[in-house]
């Protein structure tokens, strides 16, 4: 196993396990920390198969923007550590481990079946070699233009929606 | 690679890293007395001549003090907050080219720590890292005050990272590549012989909005609301003492340091001067200096400025963000949308 192989591995294992501490997590910010090493980890397997434009963008706006927002809603409200309600019954873990080792199966599968296989690794270039944003770029401006506009219509559209849900009524 | 390679890629790398914090240094004695300068007193003027071994006393003092931690603070997250502001602060300054390439025995040697296509992009990114530091500080901390500073510290950089991205978004477009190298590359000549090809001229807006994020982003005076002293003591960093606040101070001058570097090469033409063509490693201790000399009257200017205007109010600071500066960027972004347009038709 080459050591490109291998960073990106390492990476994508923190990915996943921090994923897991942000779910079992019982402190709100402590499972919103979770996310952001989540997502740093993941922004570094991007840059192991030859992507660091995406890597930039999911750091700047997941890590940066969206996560700094949770954080702040968090504190805000002061929300507090989950308390257990005693709700829980033992046959909701057994039941929760076997869907997530059916679907854990499933997704293997079908990864396998269609053949998907790692992209080329970072491993032989340097990373002065990395490829250049302007081909993302170029195929979004050509090939995927309809949809770029039109997420950017999508994300518009959100924009007024969040801009009427805010406002205050006028005291008549 | 022969040894010789990986001794200069080493340089490359740790260079950039470990020049940050010796500059500190100095700069921290500048600042006391620039501020002793405009408030008209002597200042800091005991310690060794004009008072320079201030600094390296006071850094003495930080080390040896005694690191208190409140007994309910969050262990892990106290401790991590300020090596993540020091990480975040000596990591930025890799993708700046700070002195021309040298060519040297038939190799071809950048001065800059990581010529990353990304460029400028990597810069925000890091950017947001130390976020995550003033906001675990505040938290961890479990103390009302630091907690007040840290929620501060997020709404504002959210909403200046903003102004600043869509102002950077401006040279990016223009020099049509994120690289800093291409960005100093595209301001060399002169318009009519006399003005510099600088970024600043046909991008004055997006220059005045970038420099003016650039202090909210390292949370300097008149942005300095997380820390605010007259309302929340000393902010995220109030439970913080000896190396532990030294640490966040130190990340405070790198951060200024690294904005003015920036601003110097997004707006200034970076190591490069017009008529100066530099050759070999003479060129290139030229070209550090000149770099050296724009990048410090950008701190300069940092410091001028905490020294000369009052604390902007919690709601003021959120209007300039979104109902100035973030209008004033995007009309830069269409100015520099429309003059690249008229370019390429021609």
């Amino acid at each position: 196993m080459s050591a490109g192989r291998l960073a990106f591995d390492a990476f994508a294992l923190v990915a996943v396990v921090f994923a897991g501490l942000m779910v079992a997590g019982k402190d709100p910010i402590k499972s919103v920390l979770a996310l952001v090493v989540s997502f740093f980890a993941l922004a570094a397997t991007y840059v192991m198969v030859l992507s660091p434009f995406i890597a930039g963008l999911q750091v700047i706006v997941y890590a940066g923007a969206i996560l700094v927002l949770f954080l702040f809603v968090i504190m805000l409200l002061n929300v507090g550590r989950e308390k257990p309600d005693g709700s829980r019954r033992p046959i909701q873990t057994v039941l929760g481990s076997l869907s997530v080792a059916v679907f854990a199966t499933l997704l293997l599968g079908m990864l396998r079946g269609s053949g998907a296989r790692l992209p080329p690794q970072a491993e032989a270039v340097g990373p002065e070699q990395l490829p250049d944003p302007a081909a993302i770029a170029r195929l979004l401006f050509s090939d995927y233009l309809l949809h770029f506009e039109a997420v950017s219509v999508l994300l518009l559209a959100a924009l007024v929606g969040a801009f009427v849900l805010a406002r205050r009524e006028e005291a008549p | 690679m022969s040894l010789v390679d990986w001794v200069i890629l080493l340089l490359r790398v740790l260079l950039p890293a470990l020049i940050m914090p010796v500059f500190v240094i100095p700069l921290t004695w500048l600042e006391r007395r620039g501020a002793a300068f405009i408030q008209d007193r002597p200042g800091p003027n005991r310690v060794g001549p004009l008072g320079l071994g201030q600094a390296i006393a006071d850094m003495i003092k930080m080390f040896t003090k005694e690191a208190v931690m409140p007994a309910s603070a969050d262990r892990l997250l106290f401790l991590l907050a300020p090596a993540v502001a020091v990480f975040a602060a000596l990591s930025t300054f890799a993708i700046v080219p700070y002195a021309s390439t040298i060519e040297v025995g038939g190799r071809t040697i950048p001065i800059i720590g990581a010529d990353l296509s990304i460029g400028i992009l990597y810069l925000f990114a890091i950017t947001s890292l130390s976020v995550y530091a003033i906001v675990l500080a505040g938290w961890a901390s479990n103390d009302k005050f630091a907690l007040m500073g840290g929620i501060r510290s997020s709404a504002q950089i959210i909403s200046y990272e903003l102004a600043m991205t869509t102002a950077a978004a401006g040279v990016v477009l223009a020099a049509s590549s994120f690289r800093l190298p291409d960005i100093i590359a595209m301001q060399q000549g002169t318009w009519l012989g006399i003005i510099p090809r600088w970024n600043v001229f046909p991008q004055l807006l997006g220059f005045i909005v970038f420099f003016i994020a650039a202090f909210a982003e390292t949370n300097r005076l008149p942005f300095d609301l997380p820390e605010a002293e007259p309302e929340l003591v000393a902010g995220y960093h109030t439970e913080y003492s000896a190396m532990r606040f030294g640490a966040f101070q130190m990340a405070e001058y790198v951060n200024v340091m690294v904005a003015s570097a920036v601003t110097t090469t997004l707006y200034f033409g970076g190591w490069s001067i017009p008529g100066f063509h530099p050759h070999g490693v003479v060129g290139a201790i030229l070209s550090l200096l000149i770099f050296g000399a724009k990048t410090f009257l950008f701190v300069g200017v940092f410091i001028w400025v905490r020294w000369t205007l009052p604390r902007f109010r919690y709601d003021q600071l959120m209007k300039i963000g979104w109902k100035a500066l973030l209008p004033l960027a995007l009309l830069n972004l269409l100015w520099i949308a429309a003059l690249s347009a008229w370019r390429l038709s021609r």
